[in-house]
């Protein structure tokens, strides 16, 4: 601390109400620890006269003030313009707060004590610290939100360690077959960044992976990943697909949402990143059994699938962290009125979004759900057409039993699922049961208007029950603009389930040490003016584990994270609010 | 049609019971859900609307309310936790009130020391005119053999002091027509009341006079089978229900038609028609009950959740009359004249007001309004007169 880096402390005079307190004691132990100079305000003195102020403060030749008492807050603003003025930071005002009841309780003098010298010690560590910040990123969880920030922050020549759980990147989006409200092919405008992600040489790749611990402090992060294995060499893989073709187990496939079955050794989905095979531990024969191994004798590259191999910890280090780890959708068998999981042609907006898309079970032909000879619910083509289709709104959102919140792309994935089926369907009749209609974004209220005319059928009113009667789902629903009760029998339903936080959010937010809110997802400190920070500095949130949201705001949220990182790389600094905060309190 | 909108119904609405309301953002679950509802027998989605809204005048002209069970599922489904069920049950308060033209419902339902206050006072009268009329012999300690007859049994109509058997039940008969005329007279007039405003006052209803014979029959049929409520998944509160109604209605039938054939000095053997009725009463009176006490003590039925003073004052004061009317039977059969004619006397203080407050002000007036409903309810459809249907519903 150079002659003319000075510290001082002003005690602030109570609030009107406030018994003025003897600071005589606390004046000395500042000035025999801390030894620093006091100044003690007088009522309708120090922050009543502007001058003043600036002149006690360039007479003892402050560079910081530590703003001391009761509620010393209502003082900050004040004292911030004149250290500006004099030529310092605004953050070189902090804020230790006695609390409302120190002077009451004898007790408390010595945790003011305590608080004094924390926030002494505070300030001249910040003198002290390396602002050095380290310059490499870790995305957690690729879907588009982790694509889209690992790309930006990439293209800006950046290093960054993409970290995601399954075997593919791409997340949900890539099971989706159009996006609303331009009907663009997802897969169109997704693949190429996966693509890009996977061939990006500051982009690491880390597949199949977890974050497990996170030490460290704010831009000096020390983060554990396990890598589990894929037990396939993705360097040597050359994707050939003989180990999948002869593999002899067969489970459903989660990318299809069930709807198609895969093999154990196998590919996620052709355009997968990166494009190489992987063996589910759980299915696999020789993993579970010690039997088979099939696959190692037909692979033609030797050495490329080890069956022994086992999961690594890795630890990187890394200046920011993103979290972008996505949601689950709701689980629809949870509400047993709607009848999913026990009539074969109640369907998730998932699972038709695969059944309706060209890669999908039949080729993207709208067919019924039957029951293979093994058991197996599957779609087959000459299983005939439905004619009528109801889609139920808000299943599992808005609703006090399951989650109050709106999931905010259900509306509009709806009318969009409605479209694909007047497309396929010219003939069909098609039914949205809604509550509400949130079409909130732009041109989100004209592709509504557009479904309308199309000549699907908008109900509102929200659907109560859904039976199977004779093979038809029967539906009740209050038809609230007509003023009459409907029933209907329908030959396919589609229930637009709600979005929830994902089932290791919790995990993640007691490893990062981030907050969540009521409903489960990741807290943005001040959402309003800054959705992307965190509590904790240097951790930053993108897409839906924030906060339901559709594909547009998941890029834009993860954009912003990556100009936070960026900002803070080039900058060599957080934010000073971050490393530093500005205000302390009794504990 | 003119709609007068009262912003501060709501207020009103509290003092019969309500709770939450404001939740509902109208998406139809609830009509959706129940069993009960068909076409455009939109409750209980519409009475909510009506309520808030304030829609006095369309609310007291539907029906709505009396065709609700409350099984409970669209409180138990709702996406806001509104209690469209606690709302039809509110409502049912609320128009019992309203059908009474006297407005002493009204003041019983919002202020419960009315109704307390009344019941007191009628059952000290009960008591002081009984001890006037017929005081208690005062042989009934010291020569109690007096009062036995050959079976043993105590002759419950020669206790009082000087006055004969056929006398006593001559007295007690014309107190029981006082009181079938006075209670008869204030529910017929408020049935009738209802029928003003739910069809007279509909100056759009049109439908043909013998309607009204032809849809006589669901009034009958829904009073004795309540076939409604059985439609409701709960079966036990329906059967609960209709031992209750058949056991009251027998009871009040035998005591108030019958009472000469009823009340005699012999005690007629157990499998005598008279005794067996009176166990079957018994039974269903007390299997109600107990199902009421126990559900409405431990909440955990959704039905019995929330229960208005009302509520109560009608299952105390029937199990009081219930016990006491136990007893007589117990006193008599065991030959103790002067506990025969105490108990008696406190039976009456409890039967009496229960009959005179509950019948037609309060909680018991739904025996008379729900097969009503029906029945109004099948005469509006038989007017399928869509125009009123139409202005009954809301504006969205």
């Amino acid at each position: 601390m150079s002659e003319y880096d000075r510290i001082g402390i002003i005690f602030c005079d109570p609030p009107s109400g406030y018994t003025p307190v003897d600071l005589s004691d606390l004046i000395i132990f500042v000035r025999d620890n801390l030894k620093i100079p006091v100044i003690i305000d007088q009522p309708r003195y120090l922050f009543s006269d502007f001058h003043v102020l600036m002149e006690t403060i360039r007479h003892h030749r402050l560079t910081s003030v530590i703003l001391a008492g009761i509620r010393p807050e209502r003082f900050r603003q004040i004292v911030r313009t004149a250290m500006t003025k004099l030529g310092y930071q605004a953050e070189s005002v902090v804020i230790a707060d006695f609390g409302d009841t120190w002077c009451v309780y004898e007790s408390q003098v010595q945790n003011v004590y305590e608080l004094l010298e924390r926030v002494h010690s505070q300030v001249v560590d910040k003198r002290h610290q390396s602002s050095h910040i380290q310059q490499d990123t870790i995305v957690i969880g690729a879907g588009i939100a982790g694509i889209q920030a690992s790309l930006e922050i990439a293209n800006a020549g950046l290093k960054v360690y993409l970290i995601e759980k399954s075997g593919t990147i791409g997340g949900h989006m890539a099971k989706f077959d159009k996006t609303f409200p331009t009907l663009d092919c997802a897969a169109c405008i997704l693949t190429p960044k996966m693509v890009e992600v996977g061939q990006h040489p500051l982009i690491e790749l880390m597949t199949c992976s977890e974050v497990v611990a996170v030490n460290g402090t704010p831009g000096h992060y020390k983060v554990t990943v396990r890598q589990s294995p894929r037990w396939v060499d993705v360097k040597s893989c050359i994707g050939c697909g003989t180990c999948s073709e002869k593999c002899p187990v067969k489970v459903s496939s989660e990318f299809d949402e069930g709807t198609t079955m895969r093999k154990a050794i196998y590919m996620p989905f052709p355009q997968a990143v990166p494009n190489k095979y992987l063996i589910d531990g759980e299915a696999c024969r020789f993993i579970q059994e010690g039997k088979c191994g099939v696959c190692v004798k037909v692979c033609p590259v030797t050495g490329c699938i080890n069956l022994y191999e086992v999961p690594r910890e890795i630890e990187i280090e890394a200046g920011n962290i993103i979290v972008a780890n996505g949601f689950k959708p709701f689980q629809a068998s949870r509400i047993d009125r709607f009848g999913y999981g026990k009539y074969p042609n109640v369907l998730t907006s998932l699972e038709f979004e695969r059944l309706i898309n060209a890669a999908g079970p039949t080729g993207g032909e709208i067919t019924f759900r039957t029951t293979d000879k093994k058991g197996n619910s599957v779609f087959v083509n000459d299983s005939g057409k439905p004619q009528k289709i109801g889609i139920i709104h808000c299943v599992g959102s808005r609703d006090e039993n399951f989650n109050p919140y709106c999931s905010k792309v259900c509306c509009m994935y709806s009318l969009k699922l409605a479209h694909l089926v007047r497309e396929k369907l010219p003939s069909a009749e098609i039914f949205e049961y809604f509550i509400d209609m949130r079409a909130f974004g732009k041109g989100y209220e004209e592709f509504y208007c557009r479904i309308q005319d199309e000549g699907v059928r908008m109900i509102r009113g929200k659907t109560a029950r859904v039976d199977q009667i004779d093979g038809h789902l029967h539906l009740r629903t209050e038809d609230i603009i007509a003023g009459r009760m409907l029933e209907q029998d329908m030959d396919m339903i589609i229930l637009s389930i709600g979005l929830e936080p994902a089932d290791d959010q919790k995990k993640l937010s007691d490893i990062l040490g981030i907050d969540v809110d009521e409903y489960g997802w990741f807290k943005a400190v001040r959402y309003e003016i800054d959705p992307v920070r965190t509590n904790r500095p240097g951790i930053w949130i993108a897409g839906v584990c924030q906060g339901p949201k559709d594909i547009p705001d998941s890029v834009v949220q993860a954009s912003a994270a990556a100009a936070g990182v960026l900002q803070s790389i080039m900058s060599d600094r957080l934010t000073d609010s971050e490393v530093f905060p500005l205000t302390y309190m009794i504990n | 049609m003119i709609s007068r909108v009262d912003p501060e119904f709501k207020q009103e609405l509290h003092k019969y019971g309500l709770r939450e309301w404001n939740e509902c953002f109208h998406c139809g679950n609830c009509t959706a859900i129940c069993p009960l509802t068909k076409d455009d027998n939109l409750f209980p989605r519409r009475g909510i609307r009506l309520a808030q809204m304030g829609l006095k005048k369309q609310l007291v002209s539907s029906v709505d309310p009396w065709l609700c069970y409350y099984c409970g599922e669209c409180t138990e489904t709702c996406p806001r936790n509104a209690n469209p069920g606690e709302l039809m049950m509110v409502l049912r308060r609320y128009l019992t009130s309203c059908y009474d033209w006297t407005g002493i419902s009204r003041l019983f339902y919002t202020r419960k020391i009315w109704e307390l206050a009344a019941i007191i006072l009628i059952a000290l009268g009960v008591i002081i005119s009984f001890l006037v009329f017929l005081p208690p012999s005062p042989d009934l300690f010291s020569k109690p053999q007096a009062f036995i007859n050959e079976q043993g049994g105590v002759m419950i109509n020669s206790l009082a002091n000087g006055i004969s058997a056929s006398r006593f039940v001559q007295l007690i008969e014309y107190g029981d027509l006082l009181m079938a005329i006075l209670v008869a007279g204030f529910l017929i007039s408020n049935i009738f009341h209802m029928f003003y405003r739910v069809i007279l006052s509909d100056r759009n209803l049109k439908f043909p006079f013998y309607s009204y014979f032809t849809e006589f029959w669901s009034l009958i049929y829904n009073f004795v089978t309540q076939a409604r409520f059985s439609k409701c998944d709960n079966r036990t509160y329906w059967i609960g229900h209709l031992l209750v109604m058949t056991g009251y209605t027998i009871m009040f039938t035998l005591i108030v038609a019958f009472l000469k054939e009823f009340q005699i000095e012999e005690i007629k053997p157990w499998y005598h028609w008279q005794r067996l009725l009176g166990y079957y009463s018994t039974f269903g009176i007390l299997f109600f009950l107990i199902y009421t006490f126990i559900g409405r003590i431990r909440k955990t039925d959704l039905k019995m959740q929330f229960s208005h003073p009302s509520d109560w004052m009608f299952i105390v004061l029937l199990f009081f009359t219930a016990v006491t009317g136990i007893l007589i039977h117990i006193f008599r059969v065991s030959g103790l004249p002067a506990a025969t004619y105490f108990t008696y006397l406190i039976h009456l203080a409890f039967l009496v007001p229960m009959i005179v407050i509950e019948v037609p002000f309060s909680k018991w007036s739904h025996l008379a309004y729900r097969p009503f409903a029906v029945y109004f309810d099948r005469l509006r459809r038989a007017g399928q007169n869509r125009q009123s249907i139409v202005e009954l519903t809301p504006a969205i």
